[in-house]
C-alpha cells in the first residue's frame, strides 16, 4: 500500500483542513451516522448470539425460585369472555370506583351470585406513563374492583386479579376518548 | 482551573470536569501523576478548543490482504465511537499507514498536524486463526516528533472483531480522560416488531440488534446485572406477570426470581449484584422489596396503602429512590436501603421512572407536565433541571456506565416510540433505533468484561 500513499495523502489534508477549522462541527461528515458500515465487519460478537430462553424454569443455586407461586390460580388463558359482566372505567391515574361504575358492578355482582363461576378481573391503563407505574396502577384498579364485588357479597376466593398495565389497550388511538376506554377493569369467567 | 475551562466553552467545561473527576484532583499533583495523553488534552483545551482533533487512518491489517475493507471498517467504528463521546472531532477514512514505515507515518501525521490535528491513532490488526489482536498507538501531533503517548494490545476471538474497534475507542478515551469510554457496551430493550413485546439486545451504537426472547407474550422492564451476564425482566410468558432472570450470552435456563400472586415487576439490581429491588403486590398493594439472590429472601421496604414502585439504587447501594403516590400523585421519594428515613425528592407534576446516575450526582426521571419529558435532580433535591422539551414524549432514560450519556425513548417521529441517545445535559439528541415496530424500555449495560 506504500506506493499509493503519496497522492492520497496530498489530497486528504486539504479536505481535512476545512473540517478542523470549521469550528469543530458536532459530527464531522466523515464520521457521521450516515457513514457506511464497516464493509468487512464480522457478525455480531458471538457472545451476543441470542439463545431463545428455554421454557424450563429450573432454579439455580445463584437464584433459587423462592418466589414460586402458591396454589396457582388458573392460567389467564383458561378464562373466557362473557357478555354478562360489563367493564368499569377509571379517571386518569385513579383507581377509585366512580358512582356510575358502582352501578355496573352491582349488576355484575348480582350475576356472579347466581352464576357460580370463577372470575378473572383484568386491570388496564391508558398508554401514558411508564410500563412499571401502569402495572401498579392496573393492579390497584383490579383490586379496587375486586374489593367492591366482595363488598357486595361475592366470595373473594372466586376472584383472581391480573394487571396488564398499559400493555393491552382495546383502543390504539392517541386521544382522550381512546384513553378513557383503556382505563378499565375487564372481566373473564371460568366454570368451576 | 481557568486554564482548562475557558468561559463560554461548555465542552471545555465538560471535559474539564471529566478530567477533574478522572484525575482525582491530580491537577495539583506533579505532572507525572497523569498520563501524557491527559496533558495533551489539557493543553489543547487551554487554547480554547472545544474538542480534541484526532485523525484515525484506516487500520492496518497484518497477516493477509485486507480484501474486505476490514481495516477501514473497523477504523470507522472507532471513529464513530469517539465522535459519539463528544470529546473528539474526528477525521477518518484516511489511507492506512504501513507497518514498520516511519516515513509513511511521519508523512501522514505531518499533513494532518498542519491541518489542525492534535492526535493521531494508528491501529494494527493481526488475524491469527480464530483470534484477532489489535495494537493501538496514540501519537501527540502537537509535539515536533509526534511522540507516542499511549499504546495497548487488545485480543478477542476473531468473531468479535467489531468489539476490538470499540475497545480501541474506550482505550483512547481512557488515555485522555482517565476513565474508559462506553463503546464496548450493549443496550437491552423491548421491541414489538414481531407482533409481541420481546427483549432485544444491540451494541450501544445500534449494530447487531437481535431478539433474545421469543415467547410471543409480553416482556417488559429489562435491566442489566452489574456483571453484564444477566437481565432481569417482567414477562407474561406463564400468564401472570412474574419476574424472571435470563442469561443472554450463556446456555442457561431462564430463572423465576419472583412469581407471587399479583405483580412482580420493576427490577433493579443492587450495585454489588447481590440483590434485586422490585415491586410485589403480594401483601395487597404494590410495595418495594429487596430480594437477596443468594438466600432467596424477600425483605419489604415500604409501607403505604397505595402504589410504591420503580426502585433505583444509589451507586453506593446505601439508598434507594422510588415512586410513591403517598403524597397524592406520583412523586419520587428516597429511603435508606433498609427502608428507613423516607423523604420526598420531587414536588410538582407527575414524576416516575427515577434512574440514579452511576456517578451518584443526578437522578433522572420522567415528568408529566402536558407531555412527558426527562428531568434531572440532585439526590439532595438541588439542581432541578429539564433535559428534554419535546418534540413528542421523552421517557424512560437509562444511564451509560460513565454517567455522561443517556438512552431514552421518544415518539417524536412518526411510527411511535424509538430509542434515542443524548448527553446527560440533554444536548446532542440523536436517534439510535429505526427498527420495525416500537422500541422502548432501554437499559444501557455496564462495560462488558
Amino acid at each position: 500500500m506504500a506506493h499509493r500513499r503519496g497522492s492520497a495523502l496530498l489530497v486528504a489534508p486539504v479536505l481535512v483542513l476545512s473540517l478542523f477549522l470549521a469550528g469543530c462541527p458536532k459530527r464531522p461528515a466523515t464520521t457521521a451516522a450516515s457513514a457506511p458500515p464497516p464493509t468487512g465487519a464480522p457478525p455480531a460478537p458471538s457472545a451476543a448470539a441470542p439463545a431463545t430462553p428455554a421454557p424450563a424454569m429450573t432454579p439455580s443455586p445463584a437464584a433459587p425460585a423462592t418466589g414460586a407461586p402458591r396454589p396457582a390460580p388458573p392460567a389467564p388463558s383458561e378464562f373466557r369472555e362473557t357478555a354478562n359482566l360489563k367493564d368499569v372505567f377509571f379517571d386518569f391515574d385513579k383507581y377509585d370506583i366512580r358512582p356510575p361504575d358502582a352501578k355496573t358492578l352491582d349488576t355484575n355482582a348480582a350475576w356472579l351470585k347466581t352464576n357460580d363461576n370463577l372470575v378473572l378481573i383484568e386491570g388496564h391503563c391508558d398508554e401514558r406513563g411508564t410500563n412499571e407505574y401502569n402495572l401498579a396502577l392496573g393492579e390497584r384498579r383490579a383490586k379496587a374492583t375486586m374489593n367492591y364485588l366482595v363488598g357486595q357479597g361475592v366470595q373473594a376466593n372466586r376472584i383472581t386479579i391480573i394487571s396488564y398495565g398499559k400493555e393491552r389497550p382495546t383502543c390504539s388511538e392517541h386521544s382522550e376518548a381512546c384513553w378513557a376506554k383503556n382505563r378499565r377493569s375487564h372481566f373473564l369467567v371460568k366454570a368451576r | 482551573m481557568n486554564k482548562i475551562m475557558g468561559p463560554g466553552r461548555p465542552l471545555g467545561v465538560l471535559v474539564g470536569l471529566v478530567l477533574l473527576a478522572a484525575l482525582g484532583g491530580a491537577l495539583s499533583s506533579p505532572p507525572a501523576a497523569r498520563s501524557q495523553a491527559a496533558d495533551v488534552l489539557l493543553n489543547v483545551l487551554a487554547t480554547g478548543a472545544k474538542k480534541l482533533n484526532i485523525v484515525i487512518p484506516n487500520f492496518t491489517i497484518v497477516g493477509g490482504p485486507d480484501t474486505q475493507g476490514l481495516g477501514r471498517g473497523l477504523s470507522q467504528v472507532t471513529a464513530r465511537d469517539l465522535t459519539f463521546s463528544s470529546l473528539f472531532s474526528v477525521v477518518s477514512d484516511v489511507p492506512a499507514i504501513p507497518v514498520g514505515d516511519p516515513a509513511a507515518l511521519r508523512a501522514t501525521f505531518t499533513n494532518f498536524a498542519a491541518a489542525g490535528a492534535h492526535a493521531g491513532l494508528q491501529g494494527v490488526l493481526t488475524l491469527r486463526g480464530d483470534r484477532a489482536e489489535i495494537e493501538m498507538r496514540l501519537h501527540d501531533l502537537t509535539s515536533p516528533e509526534f511522540r507516542l503517548i499511549g499504546a495497548k494490545k487488545i485480543e478477542l476471538p476473531a468473531a468479535q472483531t467489531r468489539r476490538l474497534a470499540h475497545k480501541v475507542a474506550d482505550e483512547v478515551v481512557l488515555q485522555f480522560t482517565g476513565e474508559p469510554g462506553v463503546a464496548d457496551t450493549k443496550v437491552a430493550y423491548v421491541n414489538s416488531g414481531s407482533g409481541s413485546k420481546e427483549l432485544n439486545l444491540m451494541d450501544y451504537d445500534g449494530a447487531g440488534a437481535a431478539r433474545v426472547t421469543s415467547n410471543n407474550s409480553i416482556n417488559i422492564s429489562p435491566v442489566w446485572s452489574p456483571d453484564t451476564r444477566s437481565l432481569a425482566f417482567t414477562s407474561y410468558m406463564r400468564g401472570y406477570p412474574y419476574l424472571y432472570r435470563m442469561f443472554p450470552f450463556e446456555n442457561r435456563p431462564v430463572q423465576v426470581l419472583a412469581g407471587f400472586l399479583g405483580i412482580n415487576s420493576s427490577p433493579a439490581f443492587s450495585p454489588d449484584g447481590r440483590s434485586v429491588a422490585l415491586t410485589l403486590s403480594r401483601d395487597g398493594n404494590p410495595e418495594v422489596y429487596v430480594l437477596n439472590l443468594a438466600t432467596g429472601a424477600f425483605r419489604r421496604l415500604t409501607t403505604y396503602s397505595g402504589i410504591d414502585t420503580e426502585p433505583t439504587w444509589s451507586p453506593t447501594g446505601r439508598e434507594i429512590a422510588f415512586v410513591s403516590e403517598r403524597a397524592g400523585g406520583a412523586q419520587i421519594f428516597m429511603m435508606d436501603a433498609e427502608g428507613a428515613n423516607v423523604r420526598r425528592l420531587t414536588q410538582a407534576g407527575f414524576n416516575t421512572q427515577p434512574r440514579w446516575s452511576p456517578k451518584g450526582d443526578t437522578i433522572v426521571f420522567t415528568s408529566r407536565q402536558g407531555n412527558f419529558d426527562l428531568w434531572g435532580i440532585g439526590p439532595d433535591g438541588s439542581n432541578l433541571r429539564r433535559l428534554t422539551a419535546g418534540p413528542g414524549n421523552n421517557e424512560g432514560a437509562s444511564w451509560a456506565p460513565n454517567g455522561r450519556h443517556l438512552v431514552f425513548q421518544s415518539n417524536r417521529l412518526a411510527g411511535g416510540y424509538q430509542l434515542f441517545t443524548m448527553l446527560a445535559d440533554g444536548t446532542e439528541q440523536q436517534p439510535l433505533t429505526r427498527a420495525p415496530g416500537e422500541s422502548t424500555s432501554a437499559s444501557w449495560s455496564p462495560r462488558l468484561p
